[in-house]
């Protein structure tokens, strides 16, 4: 009888013990992968000098779903390093997605775009250019809270002016100003929204536009790296797409990322 | 003192008369272009017996003509109808025309060719052109005029409203720039929304914008029309055979609708006709895109042979005129070279003239400015040498599209002076030598410029595309404020019907008071006490009849509400039941006779049945 229940005794020890050092392996084995950590071993390599390691930990906690503004920010560090500057711009536009008035980010992009003799040229007619320039420091995010705001404040008006007859003399005013101000901040997200899937960066050499997405159709004009462009049409292993000054041509998809 | 001051408002009165006479006698007097024309044409070119049509006889550059008389025209009488003059002023030229019109009524049918016309003015001849005429038998032969149509057909009217497009050469040299015109003809139809022109091409060729159109009217096969003249140009982008157009113009064509007032037999006879139609015009609009023909357009390349080594690639014909000042300057100080670029062509590919050679000279990139024909370029030189004694020429070339030859125009060389700076002078060129740009930058720090270092944290990570306006709870949120905001309307707006609609606020009140009056008329029951049961109870009947029917409770007797409740579709089984209320309640109270409690609770019962059915009947 002592034999079994020493026999028990054993197999709950080491069902214990195996439960004990199971999980904490596990545990320790999710601490390492979190993107945390990921992050500032990331941060290790990229101090000591092995960038392409770096580059690796950085890619690994996108490819796990995560994103962040500094993250985006120093993988375009990393390529910048690495002497890819078409990817380190291309990570840098999309680092102003996140932390648009960071002004190391401002300096660095501006640095990498001076350094593939680029010019930042925003795209599009007048309005969508004067709404760029007033919304290029406000996220997406920031956007739709902004919009929910000036809608919760004009139902707030709304109802003041149900109890408080003075607030109806301009009602007019009022209502044109929260149109005007809602219409023009839902055109600028809309158009924040787009911009990830209309725009892409070139990111390996110049690019050749041509006429026709044929590997032998005439080139219209080049595209050197790091150059952003609006995607217009796509067939399949080709980019239709359109330069800051309209003109529109083919491009390879290889040479894009957005 | 009084008359001196009157002299000499009159010598300036004077002084300012004679003025206002040699303004006046030197004022440009209107300066006719002499080319005269001599042109006739008709308004129309189809016409049926019994109609007019209007002859115009039109002289150009000429205002003082009298009407020429008409010599007789077979198959037409002709009447004159008047003068009309024009004049207009063009970079400060008059020019001015005169036309005599006259009206024409045909006689017979056939085609017709009127003119050519004949005049003599000042001692010379002239002839105008031929026109040719069409007189049909009856209207239903000349396409329908479009006012007395329900839609128009574009082919009835492709002779009267049509566009054209025009280039200036149909072959030209790669980026040469090509003027092209699109021109909308309307002979006497109503158009409005006329949109810019939409010009179908293929890759290859670029086309520039619309400028501002203009409108004018032209003689077309006869016909007078109003045109509208849309301009831009066009060039190349690669050698080959190109098809250009067909152009499209959107406009809306006005037609005045009378279908739907004609009577039923379909009259047309104006004294059926509705004044209104007329006063009013019933008009409508139809969408009409206009679509013109094609025109072919050839690019070549340009020729290789005797092509200049620094070939810019500017296309055209131009000249070029350069100059440079100061001509005496010291060590270091700044030359200006101002060169111009003139003529015609694609002044996008006109590039900027280089020196023959840049030894002794420090150079800087130009200031270009562009105008519709010129192109400038500023351009500053520093010498950086005493040995320089000239600025070495200037040369532009470009390629003639008329000749089809490559050009070289070159301007220069300038002599200049370099006079040695003063000694401090001379130190700041010193310094000024080892940097790139001149004196100014000579005291700046140079800064070195890398990218900013890493960020020690990685920020609010989230889920990638996961975004507050994709947020299923945030997009639900904003259904919130507005339902609240609903409530607060309606909760306001019964509020406000209570305060203000009388009616409404009563009967809404009814049931509640009856209750009350029902709990009271309960308690007198218990303590059986008739007499102030019936008070109480014929008082909450009345009350609620008042406000449920919003009549004076005090007025209400059984044959006011008996009458009121019959319209309203009441059951006979509660009038009877309203009526033995009314009753009883009447010889309690003015017969002082005693009620039982079962007749009481009896009355009671009835009561409550009465304001149920109403509140029901209500609902």
């Amino acid at each position: 009888m002592k034999k079994i229940n020493l026999f028990v005794l054993l197999i709950l020890l080491a069902g214990t013990s195996i439960g004990i050092v199971f999980p904490g392996a596990s545990f320790a084995q999710e601490a390492a992968n979190a993107p945390g950590s990921l992050f500032y071993q990331a941060n290790i390599y990229y101090q000591e000098g092995k960038y392409a390691e770096a580059i690796k930990s950085y890619q690994k906690i996108l490819g796990m779903g995560w994103e962040s503004g500094n993250l985006y920010y120093n993988l375009g560090n990393s390529y910048f390093k690495e002497g890819k500057l078409g990817l380190a711009a291309l990570n840098y536009d999309r680092a102003k997605g996140f932390i648009p008035n960071d002004s190391d980010l401002r300096s660095n992009y501006d640095y990498v775009l001076q350094e593939l003799n680029l010019e930042p040229r925003s795209f599009g007619n007048w309005f969508e250019k004067v709404v760029y320039a007033l919304f290029a420091g406000i996220t997406a995010d920031m956007l739709a809270a902004m919009l929910f705001f000036v809608y919760i404040l004009f139902i707030t008006y709304l109802i003041l002016s149900l109890f408080f007859s003075r607030l109806k003399i301009y009602s007019g005013l009022v209502t044109c100003v929260f149109i005007a101000v809602f219409a023009l901040s839902a055109y600028a997200l809309n158009k924040k929204i787009n911009y990830r899937n209309s725009f892409a960066i070139v990111v390996s050499g110049k690019a050749e536009a041509r006429f026709e997405p044929l590997e032998n159709a005439t080139v219209y004009f080049e595209l050197g790296e790091g150059s952003r462009v609006e995607i217009v049409d796509k067939n399949e292993n080709w980019y239709k797409v359109r330069r800051f000054d309209n003109k529109s041509g083919w491009v390879k998809k290889d040479f894009l990322d957005k | 003192m009084a008359r001196i001051r009157n002299k000499f408002s009159l010598l300036k009165l004077l002084s300012l008369g004679l003025c206002v006479i040699y303004c006046a006698l030197n004022l440009p007097r209107p300066c006719f272009a002499k080319e005269f024309s001599f042109e006739a044409a008709v308004d129309r070119n189809k016409v049926s017996l019994g109609s007019s049509l209007q002859l115009s006889l039109s002289f150009n550059n000429a205002q003082n003509i009298p009407a020429p008389e008409l010599p007789a025209i077979d198959g037409f009488q002709s009447r004159y109808l008047g003068p009309s003059t024009m004049m207009s002023i063009v970079n400060g030229k008059v020019s001015g025309s005169i036309t005599h019109n006259y009206l024409l009524l045909p006689v017979k049918i056939g085609v017709f060719k009127l003119g050519p016309f004949k005049v003599e003015y000042n001692g010379d001849k002239y002839t105008s052109n031929q026109v040719n005429l069409e007189v049909l038998e009856s209207q239903s032969q000349i396409p329908a005029q479009p006012d007395n149509r329900a839609e128009p057909a574009m082919g009835d009217l492709s002779d009267r409203l049509f566009i054209t497009i025009q280039v200036k050469k149909d072959k030209a040299y790669l980026n040469e720039n090509v003027p092209l015109t699109i021109k909308l003809y309307v002979n006497r139809l109503g158009i409005k929304d006329i949109q810019y022109p939409e010009l179908i091409h293929e890759e290859g060729l670029s086309i520039g914008t619309f400028d501002k159109p203009s409108q004018y009217q032209e003689l077309y096969k006869g016909v007078k029309f109003d045109v509208i003249e849309f301009n831009t140009s066009v060039f190349g982008l690669r050698p080959g055979e190109f098809n250009l157009g067909p152009a499209h113009i959107k406009c809306n064509l006005i037609v005045r609708n009378q279908s739907k007032r004609r009577s039923a037999f379909g009259s047309a006879d104006p004294f059926e006709a509705d004044i209104f139609d007329n006063f009013f015009g019933r008009h409508e609009t139809y969408p009409l895109d206009l679509k013109s023909q094609e025109a072919s357009f050839r690019v070549l390349a340009l020729p290789q042979e005797n092509k200049p080594v620094d070939f810019s690639g500017a296309l055209g014909n131009f000249s070029f005129e350069a100059d440079a000042a100061p001509l005496e300057v010291k060590l270091g100080d700044p030359v200006t070279l101002k060169m111009i670029v003139s003529g015609e062509g694609n002044f996008n590919t006109v590039g900027v003239p280089k020196l023959k050679s840049e030894k002794g000279f420090k150079v800087y990139e130009p200031q270009v400015k562009q105008n519709a024909n010129t192109k400038s370029f500023e351009q500053v030189i520093i010498p950086v040498s005493l040995e320089v004694k000239e600025i070495p020429a200037l040369s532009f070339n470009f390629f003639d599209t008329l000749s089809g030859e490559y050009k070289t125009i070159s301007r220069g060389p300038f002599t200049i002076t370099i006079i040695k700076p003063d000694k401090e002078e001379e130190t700041r060129i010193v310094e000024g030598k080892q940097l790139v740009a001149p004196s100014v930058t000579s005291r700046e720090e140079k800064l070195g410029r890398d990218i900013i270092y890493i960020k020690d944290n990685p920020g609010r990570l989230k889920k990638r595309n996961e975004y507050l306006y994709n947020n299923k709870i945030f997009l639900g949120l904003q259904a919130v404020p507005l339902l609240f905001y609903l409530i607060i309307v309606l909760i306001y707006a019964k509020k406000r019907r209570l305060k203000t609609d009388l009616k409404y606020a009563r009967g809404l009140l009814a049931p509640r008071k009856a209750r009350a009056g029902i709990l009271q008329a309960k308690k007198y029951l218990d303590k059986a006490e008739a007499g102030k049961f019936c008070d109480i109870l014929f008082l909450t009947l009345q009350e609620y009849l008042g406000d449920r029917f919003h009549l004076s409770s005090k007025g209400i007797t059984i044959s006011i509400i008996d009458e009121h409740l019959r319209k309203e579709g009441v059951s006979e089984d509660i009038l009877v039941k309203l009526r033995e209320i009314f009753k009883e309640c009447d010889i309690v109270r003015y017969a002082s006779s005693q009620l039982s409690r079962e007749n009481m609770q009896a009355s009671l019962t009835k009561l409550e049945e009465v304001i149920d059915y109403l509140q029901r009947k209500k609902r």
